[in-house]
């Protein structure tokens, strides 16, 4: 079954990807990132250096980007554990990051400190509960800019407050095939959360995955808002469960995800639209024991397969058709028996 | 450069990713490169308006503000305005009556809720529910159970959310 694949655990991981916890943090005594010199820079970031290799729980390695080749930094990035902004422009910028890099702290990014936690499936609790105890620790050695009134300060005053954005990655197939999904979109950013494709925008996100996020950092605790973030993404899982169930019913859908497996394994040049979106039923059938393959695997198919990235693997621009090409070779060798 | 993807806009963004070893450049036009979800992960923190902050600034304000500068960066209050970007934490006290207006637009509320930063000192999780657990028991003792369930609610509220309601 698909579930004891991704990563070993994984919970609700039939309809939730992955959960991530991210919180800005700035220091009090030094001007937000871009108001600062290189040499301030680097003052702040030996400081939460050395703050952070005070704990006991956690043991970070340490990156100065400046000294990476243009290679590890580009892997940080493609691994999700630095944001594509924060590896283009590497002055002053540093990394602290654990060795299962499920935690990693980007340091003068948009705010002197930005914490990342990452977890396989739905686990909103363990992501904050790692993310608050190392905040805490970190809070205890340095002086955090923090108002009564206005909670942690950010250079972005749009992210001031609990500075805290959690996010749950959904696979909705089944929403998305029962026009459901655009109701909700508007539905869920009337309760303070957003509901964007994780690859692509809105309704036309490409293999029916999304990125539920809570938007609002002022005015409402972390605890409610992960509360509410928890409630709605269970609450959208359960109605992409019975969605899947109503799908299911009818046997054109086995039927297309048995297609769908048989395009990406004989297809001699396929784009990018339609592999994501063959990928999306072969993912549902994959989860329903139809398909014999894990979601880890499907799940780096996805990231791996995308236009850029399938142009990358080899040293020269490639046309569509060479790159359709190109694509095909590599999901028919994925795939292979 | 054109876009690699449409092969048609001009790319403005250009990346570098490694596949199996091998670095090599990507370029592609903005549009492109949202549709394919590039930076996704990262982008929208807050609400992610962070340049219509500043819009809302000056919008959310006509009197002349022109000149008024943060003593602790040097920032003036016209760039934040342009840029939607705080300088220092100082900017926040020192503009506060101009931001407020803007705050409760975006958040819908301008009052924080939520965990504070622990000062030099205080005790960490482990040994504040240590020290509960001792309280609790010594409650238990006396049969004082309101205490108890007061204090066993606070260690549940520290070992399940960092201890911060």
């Amino acid at each position: 079954m698909c579930a004891k694949w991704y990563l070993g655990t994984g919970a609700q991981n039939d309809v939730v990807i992955n959960t991530s916890i991210h919180l800005a943090r700035n220091i009090r005594t030094y001007p937000f990132p871009a108001r600062l010199s290189l040499p301030e820079k680097l003052k702040v970031n030996a400081v939460i250096k050395n703050a952070a290799d005070t704990m006991d729980e956690y043991s970070f390695n340490h990156y100065e980007m400046k000294t990476l080749s243009q290679s590890e930094v580009v892997s940080l990035a493609e691994r999700h554990l630095v944001s594509p902004e924060f590896a283009s422009s590497r002055d002053g910028r540093a990394l602290l990051l654990t060795e299962d890099e499920a935690v990693s702290i980007m340091l003068n990014e948009e705010d002197h400190i930005r914490l990342q936690v990452m977890y396989a499936g739905f686990a909103l609790d363990d992501a904050y509960r790692t993310a608050r105890s190392i905040d805490r620790e970190l809070s205890g050695k340095l002086d955090f800019a923090f108002d009564d009134k206005l909670g942690y300060l950010t250079q972005d005053p749009t992210a001031l407050g609990t500075g805290m954005k959690a996010s749950v990655v959904l696979h909705l197939p089944a929403l998305v095939s029962t026009s459901q999904i655009t109701k909700l979109i508007t539905t869920v950013s009337k309760l303070g959360l957003s509901l964007r494709g994780s690859y692509g925008e809105g309704a036309a996100a490409k293999g029916d995955m999304f990125r539920l996020s809570n938007t609002i950092t002022l005015g409402i605790s972390e605890k409610a808002a992960i509360e509410n973030l928890k409630s709605i993404a269970l609450q959208i899982a359960a109605q992409e469960r019975t969605a899947r169930e109503e799908l299911f019913k009818a046997p054109v859908t086995e039927d297309r995800i048995y297609r769908a497996y048989g395009v990406l394994k004989y297809a001699r040049l396929i784009d990018t639209n339609e592999f994501m979106e063959l990928m999306s039923l072969v993912r549902l059938g994959a989860v329903k024991g139809i398909i014999n393959m894990d979601c880890a695997q499907i799940e780096a198919l996805m990231i791996h397969m995308q236009p850029a990235t399938i142009s990358l693997s080899v040293d020269r621009p490639l046309d569509r058709i060479e790159r359709d090409k190109l694509r095909a070779m590599m999901v028919r060798r994925a795939l292979k028996d | 450069m054109i876009c690699q993807n449409c092969n048609k806009n001009e790319a403005n963004m250009h990346m570098k990713r490694i596949i199996n070893g091998r670095a090599a450049e990507v370029h592609l036009c903005s549009d492109c490169a949202r549709s394919l979800g590039y930076g996704e992960a990262f982008s929208g923190f807050g609400l992610g308006l962070g340049e219509l902050f500043g819009e809302l600034l000056g919008k959310s304000d006509g009197s002349a503000v022109t000149g008024a500068q943060c003593p602790g960066c040097g920032k003036l209050f016209d760039e934040i305005v342009s840029d939607g970007k705080m300088g220092c934490a100082e900017c926040y006290g020192v503009f506060y009556d101009k931001l407020l207006p803007s705050l409760r637009r975006i958040h819908g509320k301008a009052t924080y809720i939520g965990s504070k930063p622990v000062k030099n000192g205080e005790i960490s999780d482990g040994e504040r529910v240590e020290q509960l657990k001792k309280q609790l028991s010594a409650a238990i003792e006396e049969q004082n159970f309101e205490l108890a369930a007061q204090i066993r609610d606070e260690i549940i509220a520290i070992s399940t959310m960092g201890g911060d309601a």
